[in-house]
């Protein structure tokens, strides 16, 4: 068996280059574990859409779309008290929107299949192979054997082949969290919509810091489809040991938390599912981007934004792989000179530079007084502002008596507010 | 030895069961179709027969065009060829005409078959039926819960397992026969890349065209069943006590708390 191409995974990285490639007249075979393209996958989620106009224009003529985010909600949740800046777009926005990953996926596939590219499914890579040289030349599957010129590996974040081959070493608890989501059915749209209060079609993308996670790094997460919402929590992997809940329970928690439960109430559970998620972004990339007959894009390479509200993964992923496509189409051989036009793209391109200005986010989200104090402080805060009783505060005084009473000095909760506009 | 293996593409899981609350029918819309669980235990024992005694292994299934990908799977793990049996006319089938289909389609294309497999029952109707049913139409023997054979000449020594009753029973039987394979007894293998990779040449569609069935014995009207209804089975809320407190304490108050509500 020889093609032209081997793209490991089949999901947005590893399509986009397919498709691409498929399309330039390339030999392209996609080899995917999963029961269909799409089917190991799991976001939050939502895509972006600015950069998929630049490199993927088709999506706008009929890839699936739930709904345009319209509106943006943040809130700082503890027990019993809650405070929310939202900000909304009252025109028709196209600027994210959210949709069952699977279903975009899906999507992607058969315009990757419709321009040629073979999908194989239900089909596990075991290895990356090399030559003498240590050329990548191919893929092992089993007792299957598969050459080609070109190896992109678009394995995700859980990235064994490229451990395997000895280019990352294994992943390391700081890099990832874990993310674990269900998906609520309503009645049907109407009663979704009512709930939230959205406009048809208008979406809706809302972060939960504090009492999701039990105050540690990570947070809560709510997006709504159609007649549905995906509501889920992240934790990072390094505090696990912390954590007092398993993280199945504390998205139950959340559902059942009062903020929360009016809203989602009569709603059906229709899924559950719990995947990695890269938070160390640039941190976690591997040594280069392009080695002998291999690139790698993706989840695998590191290339998921993460700044705590705002996650971009699947148009970093879509783009670098159409990335990896352009470099091979332009590439006179498969050697690692000639292929590390695809280095020079992603720093050309958005990838790369967003990547590294946003180096020290990790750093700044993964800090546990982070969101404990900024949670508990600013409810707290919030509501002595706003309960009348003998005292009518000034800002000032509800913050003072705030930090008082949670012990969380004010200068403290400044100097991580600086922090935060300065990182994320 | 040439084995058939009986197979449906049926939902994945059973949790991914889901009926419409107002017509009382499978939600088939947005769940994907793939091997039914408990084939490929049939698959398994069929292929390890070849692997000792030679022959052929085909799968045959009776589906709309939809099932096509379930019998790739079944190509990518090393299953010959397969036959998909599909016409409009087979829509709305219950088991006895399934079987009908199935067995006419053994007649007309594998008249030389020395035996069909089946799995135990399918995950998303569970009636265990088809396996029974197409020995019948055949007119040739049948066992079930069967985890393991040996071929003798024209006859087979199989082993087959009651789990209920904790007894081991082993039968011989002149081929051709049918056998259904327990659920869980055999550890299906991997899908092969090289297999799977041009799978749909190994698979032939055959129509109602080419099978000459009467239409008054297949689909809809060929079935003496009919599914009155269905219902949800609906689980009584969990209460979510969480008692806390020193082990010997929570068992304590664990066991007041089943005994106040009957259950010990």
């Amino acid at each position: 068996m020889k093609y032209d191409v081997v793209v490991v995974g089949a999901g947005p990285a590893g399509l986009a280059a397919a498709y691409k490639l498929a399309s330039a007249g390339f030999k392209v075979l996609v080899l995917e574990r999963g029961r269909e393209p799409g089917a190991k996958e799991l976001y939050g989620g939502r895509i972006y859409a600015y950069w998929l106009d630049r490199f993927l224009p088709e999506f706008r003529k009929d890839a699936p779309v739930d709904r345009w985010v319209r509106k943006e909600r943040v809130t700082l949740l503890t027990e019993n008290k809650a405070l929310t800046v939202e900000s909304a777009v009252l025109e028709k926005e196209r600027s994210s929107f959210v949709v069952p990953l699977v279903s975009f996926v899906s999507w992607m596939a058969k315009l990757a299949q419709n321009t040629g590219a073979k999908i194989v499914t239900e089909v596990t890579v075991d290895a990356l192979v090399r030559d003498e040289k240590g050329r990548f030349v191919g893929v092992q599957s089993g007792s299957d054997m598969v050459q080609a010129d070109f190896i992109i590996d678009a394995e995700g974040v859980n990235r064994l082949l490229l451990e395997r081959a000895g280019i990352v070493k294994k992943l390391e608890p700081h890099y990832v969290a874990v993310g674990v989501k269900e998906v609520l059915k309503f009645e049907n749209k109407k009663v979704l919509e009512e709930r939230l209060g959205l406009d048809e079609d208008e979406g809706l993308a809302w972060a939960i810091a504090g009492y999701p996670t039990e105050y540690l790094p990570g947070g809560g997460f709510i997006y709504t489809y159609k007649d549905s919402l995906a509501l889920g929590v992240v934790v990072y992997l390094k505090n696990w040991e912390k954590l007092r809940t398993p993280v199945y329970d504390l998205v139950e928690r959340l559902r059942l938390h009062p903020y929360i439960a009016s809203l989602v109430k009569g709603a059906t559970l229709q899924e559950y599912g719990g995947h990695m998620t890269p938070v160390a972004g640039i941190n976690m990339a591997p040594p280069r981007f392009y080695y002998d007959g291999l690139l790698i894009a993706g989840d695998a390479a590191g290339f998921l934004l993460h700044t705590g509200v705002l996650i971009r993964g699947v148009d970093f992923a879509i783009a670098s792989g159409v990335l990896a496509a352009e470099a091979i189409k332009e590439a006179k051989s498969p050697s690692a000179e000639d292929l590390s036009v695809y280095e020079k793209k992603l720093r050309t391109s958005f990838i790369l530079p967003q990547l590294e200005k946003f180096r020290g986010a990790d750093k700044l989200l993964g800090d546990e007084a982070l969101f404990k104090d900024l949670a508990v402080f600013s409810t707290e805060a919030a509501y002595r502002y706003f309960n009348i009783d003998d005292e009518h505060r000034t800002l000032l005084e509800a913050a003072r008596e705030a930090s008082k009473k949670t012990g969380i000095s004010i200068l403290k909760i400044m100097i991580n507010m600086l922090r935060a506009v300065r990182s994320l | 030895m040439k084995i058939v293996v009986l197979t449906k593409a049926a939902v994945p899981l059973s949790s991914a069961i889901r009926i419409d609350p107002k017509t009382g029918t499978l939600i088939r819309e947005g769940v994907p179709l793939t091997v039914n669980i408990w084939d490929r235990d049939a698959v398994e024992f069929a292929l390890r027969l070849k692997d000792r005694y030679g022959g052929e292994v085909i799968a045959l299934s009776m589906a709309p065009p939809s099932g096509i990908p379930a019998l790739e799977s079944l190509i990518g793990m090393g299953v010959d060829r397969a036959i998909l049996a599909s016409d409009r006319a087979f829509a709305g089938a219950d088991t006895w005409a399934t079987a009908h289909v199935l067995a006419k389609t053994i007649e007309k294309y594998i008249p030389d078959y020395d035996l069909v497999v089946a799995g135990e029952e399918t995950i998303d109707s569970t009636t265990a039926h088809i396996g029974a049913q197409t020995a019948s139409w055949l007119g040739v023997p049948y066992i079930y819960y069967v985890y393991d054979a040996e071929v003798k000449g024209r006859t087979l020594v199989v082993r087959r397992f009651l789990e209920d009753e904790g007894v081991d029973e082993v039968y011989e039987v002149d081929m051709p026969a049918v056998i259904s394979v327990l659920k869980g007894s055999q550890i299906p293998r991997e899908v092969r890349l090289s297999r799977k990779l041009n799978a749909r040449e190994y698979i032939q569609v055959v129509s109602n065209k080419e099978l000459g069935l009467d239409p008054e014995c297949v689909g809809l009207r060929g079935s003496p069943t009919l599914v009155a209804g269905m219902a949800p089975a609906t689980y009584p809320p969990r209460k979510k006590v969480v008692i806390q407190g020193e082990p010997s304490e929570v068992v304590k108050k664990l066991v007041e708390i089943l005994k106040s509500e009957g259950v010990v």
